[in-house]
């Protein structure tokens, strides 16, 4: 609960930074269309993102039909033993292989393979709403799903045992603004589901996400993002005395990421600061232990390299 | 023998460097209707120095280089040379016969319809190349 004020102000800001961008005057491609008298035809804005990666998180940037998109996700060990395993980089760390495939313009479908846990995964991704370059449609939709597959040993999900208590579920609708060439961000609220939890923790937690991006160099941004779980009583399968001593409820923390993202016409680098060690969305708002603002710090890093049919 | 092992190595090194020299590419055959095309945007559109030079940086800049000369980090591991666009021959083009050769492609210039989708954004790139004469 202690960081609960700031995470609070975090999300009055965006929301007002996201309420600003309604108004005209932040519509930086929306004037000159205006100045014209004749109808002019709808043109989708650039993507708010240059990948549809941010750190752990998706944007609402697809990318084009038949395209194949190849991610690794690494993320090193957390910072806080010090020089003794070299701030983490020779600590246990995580990493995922992920495939892309967009299947149309709005649909992508993914697979992955992440250490932690054994976990695969399948993902969707579907775009129904484009920011418009008129305005006209002022911010990008985009709903995104992930199934994930726990591939640890039968005897973690305890004595009875069955598949689908391998299987957890995040879904976000992801709600993006490019406000100009140098400035973007989105807000995703998301649910999540594991079908088989520890007996203190609660099966369901709803989250809100955060991202950004200020472009300082053509090819060069800085990159911040969050995930925040939230800590929703009336949905909690515990009682708010069990809650108030658990450490399920109270130190599961959210995953905070600030970085470096440069990008080229095939590819795409974060080179970044995280709190969550986990690389599935989900893995992060159920189960991050790690407080940023506590020495929980590790480094991460993302390549993305695209291939066109 | 160890006159013959001197001897070999350089003619191996200079058979070598000899594959790897780029030939300048060849002229492009240009479709009648790429020739006559018409920019979406006018010449000194504001998108020509945002847009454009965004997408120049990202897309293009890695073989044709900051200024357009051919000289990018990626342009000596092509098979035929980048060419100059500040050069006469270059700028001299028609905007369609520049526009084909930048988002159609050929051979080591891969196509980039699908990478910059709005035609508008094109023409910017288009008119940035226009800024690099010397």
């Amino acid at each position: 609960m202690k960081n609960i004020n700031f995470y609070s102000r975090i999300s009055a800001l965006a929301i007002l930074a996201f309420m600003l961008g309604y108004f005209p005057g932040f519509a930086q491609e929306a004037t000159t269309e205006e100045a014209t008298e004749e109808p002019v035809k709808e043109r989708p804005a650039r993507p708010a993102f240059e990948s549809g990666l941010l750190f752990d998180a998706a944007t609402t940037t697809l990318q084009p039909s038949k395209t194949l998109e190849m991610i690794i996700q690494h993320r090193f060990g957390t910072m806080d033993n010090g020089i003794t395993d070299f701030y983490g980089i020779w600590a246990p760390s995580n990493i995922r292989l992920g495939m892309n495939y967009s299947i149309l313009d709005n649909l992508t479908v993914g697979i992955g393979a992440t250490k932690y846990n054994k976990m695969e995964d399948i993902q969707i991704k579907y775009n129904v709403l484009q920011q418009t370059r008129s305005n006209k449609i002022p911010v990008t939709v985009t709903l995104y799903e992930v199934i994930g597959i726990d591939g640890s040993a039968d005897d973690k999900f305890g004595v009875n045992y069955k598949f689908s208590n391998r299987i957890n579920y995040f879904s976000q609708i992801i709600i993006s603004r490019r406000f100009n060439d140098m400035f973007s961000l989105q807000v995703a609220p998301g649910f999540t589901h594991y079908n088989s939890v520890d007996s203190t923790m609660d099966h369901d937690k709803i989250s809100i996400s955060f991202a950004g991006r200020i472009k300082f160099s053509p090819q060069s941004s800085f990159i911040i993002g969050a995930d925040i779980p939230l800590r929703i009583q009336g949905i909690s399968e515990h009682t708010a005395e069990f809650n108030k001593t658990s450490t399920s409820w109270n130190d599961i923390y959210s995953n905070i990421c600030i970085g470096y993202e440069v990008s080229t016409s095939t590819h795409a680098f974060h080179l970044y600061l995280a709190s969550g060690q986990g690389i599935l969305p989900q893995e992060n708002i159920m189960f991050n232990k790690n407080d940023f603002f506590d020495g929980g710090i590790l480094i991460g890093l993302n390549i993305t390299r695209l291939w066109s049919f | 023998m160890k006159l013959i092992a001197i001897f070999s190595t350089a003619i191996l090194f200079m058979t070598l460097n000899i594959a790897m020299i780029q030939k300048p590419g060849g002229p492009w055959n240009v479709p009648a209707k790429y020739k006559s095309m018409k920019s979406t945007i006018k010449a000194g559109d504001a998108s020509i120095n945002s847009t454009g030079k965004e997408l120049y940086n990202k897309h293009c800049k890695s073989c044709h280089g900051a200024k357009g000369l051919g000289d990018g980090p990626k342009a000596a591991n092509l098979k035929t040379s980048c060419g100059d666009f500040s050069a006469k021959a270059f700028q001299d083009q028609s905007d369609g016969e520049i526009y084909y050769q930048s988002f159609v492609g050929r051979d080591d210039m891969p196509n980039f319809e699908k990478k910059i989708i709005d035609e508008a954004d094109r023409w910017a790139v288009v008119y940035f190349m226009r800024t690099l004469k010397k």
